[in-house]
């Protein structure tokens, strides 16, 4: 019974299980859609603008960077979504779209591309704008549910590079939640900061859209719970004892977990599956560190917000980490 | 429910098909006009042949005797005459003697019998001695001769008969038919093995969907040393005998909490049966009973297939279609795609799995390794596929064995079945173990 055809010669396993890259990224942007369509609501055109930009960039700067690599593994357009809602509102948008280059640039292909980079591309990204451009990255917030957001950009997102600052947009608003904090001015209402309707990066703001999100994630297994529950955890336990000691310097738990970039950065960018450790016992070590960095940073640094330095200092442990859980082989000596 | 953690780590859930009344029907294979009978058909030394072109041989005579101890007879599947013994590769760049056999049309084709063996009467020697004049080997896919691996536990000493009754591959459904239409053969095989190794209960392992028809056999069963039933969640590839061993040993059979692996001995489901079936009727080893699976079947299911008989022609009795796009020697995890249909079907086989396929629906193109430790978790000896896998593409194998293990993967398939860059793993780490058995033998050769 000669086959009609030549017989295909394919190695074994001849099923797979289903999962795909493309489509854990696929899964990741429905995930932030929720927090996406609300930054939309809350900051309006600059924050659509800042999204926008940020993706075009990346997949512009993609193509530019690897000409023959595939846009549709979806891979780029999240490092610009993922940048896009870290970055604040009226932050002007070619700083957003250099931003992006970098991210994709440098964070990405300078590392030889998917599967490569050691920091997360967008945090990449992002870390140049703040150290390149400080005073703008310090001053683009925007209140939430300003009038005429919808109707106009603010001048500040139009600003054209190497000009001096446009006028201040009137709804600007000098600081975040942690800022303020910071500066001693004060907590916003916990309800405003779990529902997110405070000044912050345009993603950022609404901590249970992100834990909305990042449970999605969870549940269809595109990210390693083990990672945001002990992220989350430690920075949960240790902001209670440091509030417990000092209500008046720290903040208490909620606000800790609700405030600034925390639930996107442990959920979104923590999880990465490349950036985090390969093995289950890392993913604890990994999330427990970052955790630990996080409440460091925040509460005993110059530094008002410490996720992002937290999560690049946790990638840079990630290869560590690896050799210290490196799985040992089950002994031999078993007769087959 | 405590003790049903499994004692390895990693593994992967498998869709397996639910079973149906039609998994416990096994239809007889008619001979096809030709059977070709390698020598070798098993681990150890090939038998030496007795006859010559033009004997005519009854079904069940001795074809090839078993010279040295490693080797076990070949009997002539189908009364007819022998045409030749032709070579063929061993595909180790050696060849092989092939007995050719065309089968007489019209023949009764009824078995040659000799001694009929009782576990209750026959002393254990005696037992051994009959088991490997059968022919059998280990039918679960190793295929080891089964007198060997019995005379290597007894001299060893084992605490622990294990029957082997997980599936093992999506689709195969050989344990439902055995527990089914060969109960008698089951224990009376088992108790065969049994009084061999000094033992008196097997355990009977299984995976849950094939719990009740195992309960229903014991059932009708007036036995007095039944097996024990251990039933356990269904798991890939919970069936490799090594890993078989450590999750019993891990979570205790019924009476004894906790033992070492190494006090157990393993035989496949398909090995008792058949040992039952031969000894106690004083047949030879002549057909074996294999699954016919995979969409590009239309009459797929439980065959009994005489030895020899060509891929092709026992596919096209299972309603082969016209275009067939893969045919796989053993099921769709760990089966190797095979080239040509005219290979025979040899001893040890479990099934044949041919595909349909669609010639444009490819596998997606393997992407970069993300490092994202799917593999690492899946992985049921705790290797480390991600590194290995990034050691291949550097063509680094010396690194891949000092560092990572690399001949201890079994090519079980759950890292690449769970990779979401779709890297071929198992190919790549095949071709690395190929390349180091190679490089070691060259070496030992430079040496000697």
């Amino acid at each position: 019974m000669p086959s009609a055809r030549p017989l295909r010669l394919v190695a074994a396993p001849h099923l797979h299980g289903g999962s795909a890259v493309p489509q854990w990224m696929l899964h990741t942007v429905i995930a932030l859609l929720p927090v996406t369509l609300l930054a939309v609501v809350l900051f309006g055109l600059a924050a659509l603008a800042t999204i926008v930009v940020a993706v075009l960039a990346c997949l512009l700067a993609e193509r530019a960077c690897a000409p023959r690599s595939r846009l549709d593994d979806g891979s780029a357009m999240l490092t610009g979504l993922l940048l896009g809602l870290s970055l604040p509102p009226a932050l002007p948008l070619w700083m957003v779209a250099v931003g992006a280059f970098i991210a994709i640039g440098v964070g990405k292909h300078l590392f030889g591309g998917l599967g490569g980079p050691v920091f997360h591309p967008a945090l990449v990204g992002r870390v140049f704008l703040q150290a390149a451009f400080p005073t703008a990255m310090a001053q683009a917030w925007v209140a939430p549910l300003a009038s005429g957001r919808v109707s106009e950009l603010p001048a500040t997102s139009l600003a054209l590079p190497l000009l001096s600052p446009a006028a201040p947009y009137e709804a600007m608003s000098g600081a975040t939640p942690l800022t303020a904090l910071k500066a001693g001015e004060g907590s916003a209402a916990l309800a405003d900061l779990w529902l997110g309707l405070v000044a912050g990066s345009v993603g950022e703001t609404s901590a249970v859209l992100l834990l909305l999100g990042g449970l999605y994630l969870a549940f269809k297994r595109v990210i390693d719970w083990r990672i945001p529950t002990a992220l989350l955890g430690t920075v949960a336990v240790l902001s209670a004892i440091l509030h417990g000691l000092d209500a008046e310097r720290h903040p208490g738990m909620l606000t800790a977990l609700a405030s600034g970039g925390l639930m996107l950065g442990a959920w979104f960018f923590a999880t990465d599956p490349g950036l985090s450790p390969m093995t289950r016992r890392g993913a604890w070590i990994y999330g427990l560190a970052i955790g630990a960095l996080v409440v460091l940073m925040r509460q005993f640094s110059g530094h008002a917000e410490g996720v992002v330095y937290a999560l690049l200092l946790g990638s840079a442990l990630t290869p560590h980490i690896d050799r210290w859980t490196r799985p040992r082989p089950l002994p031999e000596g078993v007769e087959r | 429910m405590i003790g049903q953690r499994p004692a390895f780590p990693g593994g992967i859930k498998l869709a397996m098909p639910p079973r149906v009344d039609a998994d416990t029907v096994v239809r007889q294979m008619p001979f096809a006009p030709l059977l070709r009978l390698p020598l070798k058909q098993h681990a150890g030394a090939a038998p030496v042949a007795v006859v010559r072109a033009g004997d005519e041989v009854l079904r069940g005579q001795l074809l090839a005797r078993a010279e040295a101890d490693t080797a076990v007879p070949l009997h002539a599947p189908a009364s007819g005459r022998v045409l030749g013994i032709g070579k063929q590769s061993d595909g180790a760049g050696g060849t092989v003697g092939v007995i050719e056999l065309a089968p007489l049309p019209g023949d009764t084709q009824e078995p040659t019998r000799g001694r009929a063996f009782d576990p209750d009467r026959d002393d254990a020697d005696e037992l051994l001695a009959a088991i490997r004049e059968t022919g059998i080997v280990g039918l679960g896919g190793q295929g080891e001769p089964t007198h060997l691996r019995l005379a290597r536990a007894r001299q060893r000493g084992t605490r622990f008969l294990v029957i082997n009754g997980i599936e093992g591959e999506p689709g195969f459904a050989r344990v439902p038919a055995l527990l089914a239409r060969h109960g008698a053969d089951v224990l009376i095989g088992a108790r065969c093995l049994g009084k061999v190794l000094g033992l008196r209960q097997p355990v009977l392992a299984l995976e849950e969907p094939d719990a009740a028809a195992a309960r229903a056999m014991l059932a009708e069963s007036s036995d007095r040393t039944l097996p024990i039933l251990e039933v356990l969640p269904p798991r890939y590839p919970q069936g490799a005998a090594e890993l078989l061993l450590r999750t019993l040993a891990g979570r205790g059979i019924e009476g004894c909490p906790a033992f070492s692996a190494d006090q157990a001995v393993v035989f496949s489901l398909a090995t008792v049966a058949e040992i039952g079936r031969l000894l106690r009727h004083g047949l030879t080893m002549t057909d074996q009973l294999i699954t016919l699976a995979g969409d590009g079947l239309r009459e797929a299911g439980n065959y009994r297939v005489p030895l020899g008989t060509p891929v092709g022609f026992a596919l096209a009795q299972a309603g082969a279609l016209a275009e067939l796009d893969r045919v796989l020697v053993g099921g769709p995890m760990r089966g190797r795609a095979l080239g040509s249909l005219d290979r025979p079907m040899v001893k040890g086989a479990t099934g044949f799995v041919a595909l349909a396929g669609n010639q444009q629906a490819r596998l997606p193109e393997a992407m970069a390794c993300i490092r994202c430790g799917d593999c690492v978790a899946a992985c049921p000896l705790q290797l480390h596929p991600a590194e290995m896998g990034l050691l291949a593409r550097r063509g680094e194998v010396q690194a891949m064995v000092d560092h990572w293990h690399l001949e201890r993967c079994f090519e079980c398939g759950c890292c690449a079945y769970v990779c979401p860059s779709h890297i071929p793993l198992v190919q790549m780490f095949a071709s690395a173990k190929g390349q180091w058995r190679r490089a070691q033998a060259s070496a030992a050769e430079g040496a000697a």
